[in-house]
């Protein structure tokens, strides 16, 4: 079992402070050769959790593993890649000599930079200081290093933040292709409609905790019915009273029903048996992006 | 290997290293060699004060003993910056982060960068008494002096005794700069320390007993202690002036190695406890 999971993660907390909960009991685990997402506003507690998962920070209390090991050891760090945060580089080096430098860290030949930088298409500028990179420039080396040991689990903390559309969907291209086959991919972003193109597997956290967790369809199994009638009002009453029907929202003029698919001609059917006139009805597919605001919204109110 | 070879890259490749040695060199010629020889060449009334002492002590027989006093003094305040910028920048540029999730362990990074500045004074000394040779050389010749060298036990000793005091500096500067996490605090109150503070509580050291304890484990006591054994003049007027009461050489080298044993453990124990979260 633990065979097929690359990391896990039990009741994993960190307080930074007293008062600062930025992990708070955070369960989850990735599986071997998946993609998984990792969701969240801002302050979430995305990076600290990477960063416990690579050794940097101390948790407080609870458990991770990650390869099957504790976190941060060199056997683990070995068969990793990783970029946390803002790529952080020597300034002062160019983008070669910086990849030496974690290239003997990591024990790994010379050799592997000039694949690395070219994957990233960074070759023609390897010989320019860190410090005269543009932000895409930096976040792209970031990924070079990332890839120097031709890991089998990659972190990835907002690979893309920085770059512009096209390197946006260049990174993305380049994160997919890495993660087929045996490479397990572990990334982070807030921005859900981004992972939603590469991920298998999306966890959303909030204020330090897993909120939701699945494969994308089960995530966005919560698609909604949208119903214009009139009048609405007596439309709402009459859904509310059905038998299967969730949630429902007031949407200006329509009514967004949280609904099974199967059951739109059904409902149909009563309306119009109401006498109501029903001038729209249909199915839409939410995007990730709306379940992810969906749920932290919905957790902002409870909280 | 492998690390120690990553932190050598750094240290090289980095132009303060280079601006920093420049320095060190330029001001120990200028105080040790030009500007002495200027004021027996040109100026009338030094010459009439002791002229003749003042040329003994620029001849390459009196090298050691010349070039020594720099050492504890201005020597060892560039290498803290040194040791502050080796470490220190790390926290500012966020670089622990991906130093530290390679493959080598924290503790292995932070021993070869250690070993790495160990490496990097080695140049700091030796280049220095290449340059006083050749610049007591050019004294003798154009004032037909002989040209005699110091000992080479002497000159062993020397050299060691530099490194070593050079040491103690940069360790204490790696400790500060790991203390205040970054480089401007550390270097700022690295030089208030080792030039105003160390100097200050020294000369009320003759009087009040409980600071003459104190100093006793100065970085400028112990270091002055040690090139005093080798013969070497520490009293006296001008920038390399120590007025404290010195210890005898053995103790003074007791002291110091204690010391960067004591400084290169609480730091390697702050880098292997404290969490690396961002620029902190
Ligand atoms: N070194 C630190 N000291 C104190 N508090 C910290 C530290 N690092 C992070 N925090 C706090 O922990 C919480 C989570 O921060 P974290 O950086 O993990 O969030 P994130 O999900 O990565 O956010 P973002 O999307 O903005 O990157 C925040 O409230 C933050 O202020
Ligand atoms: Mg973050």
């Amino acid at each position: 079992m633990t065979d097929n999971i690359v990391i896990e993660t039990k009741a994993l907390t960190k307080r930074y402070r007293p008062g600062i909960v930025a992990v708070d009991g955070l369960s989850m685990n990735v599986k071997r050769g998946e993609v998984y997402g990792f969701v969240g506003p801002n302050g979430a507690g995305k990076t600290t959790t990477l960063r416990m998962l690579l050794g940097l920070v101390h948790p407080t209390s609870g458990d991770c593993s990650v390869l099957g090991h504790k976190p941060g050891s060199p056997e683990v760090l070995a068969r990793i890649g990783t970029i946390v945060e803002t790529p952080a580089f020597y300034p002062y080096l160019c983008g070669r000599d910086n990849l030496k430098v974690l290239a003997r860290l990591a024990s790994v030949p010379y050799s592997r930079i000039d694949p690395a930088l070219k994957e990233v298409d960074l070759l023609d500028r390897a010989q320019d200081k860190f410090k005269n990179y543009s932000l895409g420039m930096k976040q792209r080396l970031g990924m070079a290093a990332a890839l120097l040991k031709d890991p089998e689990l990659l972190i990835l903390d907002e690979p893309t933040n920085g770059l512009d559309p096209a390197g946006m969907a260049e990174m993305r291209g380049l994160i997919r292709e890495l993660g087929r086959g045996e490479r397990t991919v572990l990334l982070s972003s807030h921005l859900m409609g981004e992972l939603e193109q590469i991920c298998d597997r999306i966890g959303v956290i909030k204020k330090g905790k897993i909120i939701a967790e699945g494969a994308l369809d089960e995530l966005r199994h919560g698609s909604r019915l949208k119903v214009k009638a009139e009048p609405l009002a007596r439309a709402q009453e009459l859904l509310g009273a059905m038998p299967g029907v969730g949630k429902i929202e007031q949407d200006t003029d329509a009514l967004m029903v949280e609904a099974d698919p199967a059951s739109a001609a059904a409902i149909n059917r009563s309306l119009v048996e109401a006498g109501i006139e029903v001038s729209e009805l249909y199915m839409m597919k939410l995007s990730l992006e709306n379940v992810f605001l969906d749920l932290t919204e919905e957790n902002k109110q409870r909280g | 290997m492998d690390s120690l070879i990553a932190e050598l890259i750094l240290l090289r490749k980095r132009v303060a290293t280079w601006i920093l040695l420049g320095f060190w060199l330029f001001m120990t010629i200028l105080f040790g060699y030009v500007l002495p020889y200027y004021a027996y060449k040109g100026d009338i009334r030094f010459r009439e004060r002791g002229g003749q002492v003042l040329l003994t002590t620029l001849l390459p027989h009196n090298l050691v003993t010349n070039l020594l006093s720099g050492f504890p003094f201005f020597g060892g305040t560039i290498v803290l910056i040194l040791g502050v910028l080796a470490i220190g920048s790390e926290y500012s540029w966020g670089t622990l982060t991906p130093a530290f999730t390679q493959r080598a362990s924290r503790l292995k990074v932070f021993f070869s960068k250690i070993l790495a500045l160990a490496i990097t004074l080695v140049p700091f000394v030796l280049l220095v008494f290449l340059l006083g040779f050749i610049a007591s050389v050019l004294i003798a010749l154009k004032e037909d002096q002989p040209i005699d060298l110091p000992s080479a036990w002497l000159f062993v000793r020397a050299l060691g005794i530099s490194w070593f005091i050079l040491a103690a500096w940069a360790t204490f500067g790696v400790l500060i700069a790991v203390l205040s996490r970054g480089t401007a605090l550390a270097i700022g109150l690295g030089i208030i320390y080792g030039l105003v503070l160390e100097g200050v509580i020294s000369e009320f050291a003759n009087e009040i007993s409980l600071l003459s304890y104190i100093s006793k484990a100065f970085l400028r006591t112990n270091g002055y202690s040690l090139l005093s054994s080798l013969g070497a003049s520490v009293t006296g007027e001008g920038p390399g002036s120590f007025s404290g009461s010195l210890v005898s050489g053995t103790q003074a080298g007791l002291v110091l190695a204690l010391e960067i044993v004591v400084f290169i453990a609480v730091a390697a124990t702050l880098i292997k406890r404290r969490d690396v979260a961002g620029s902190s």
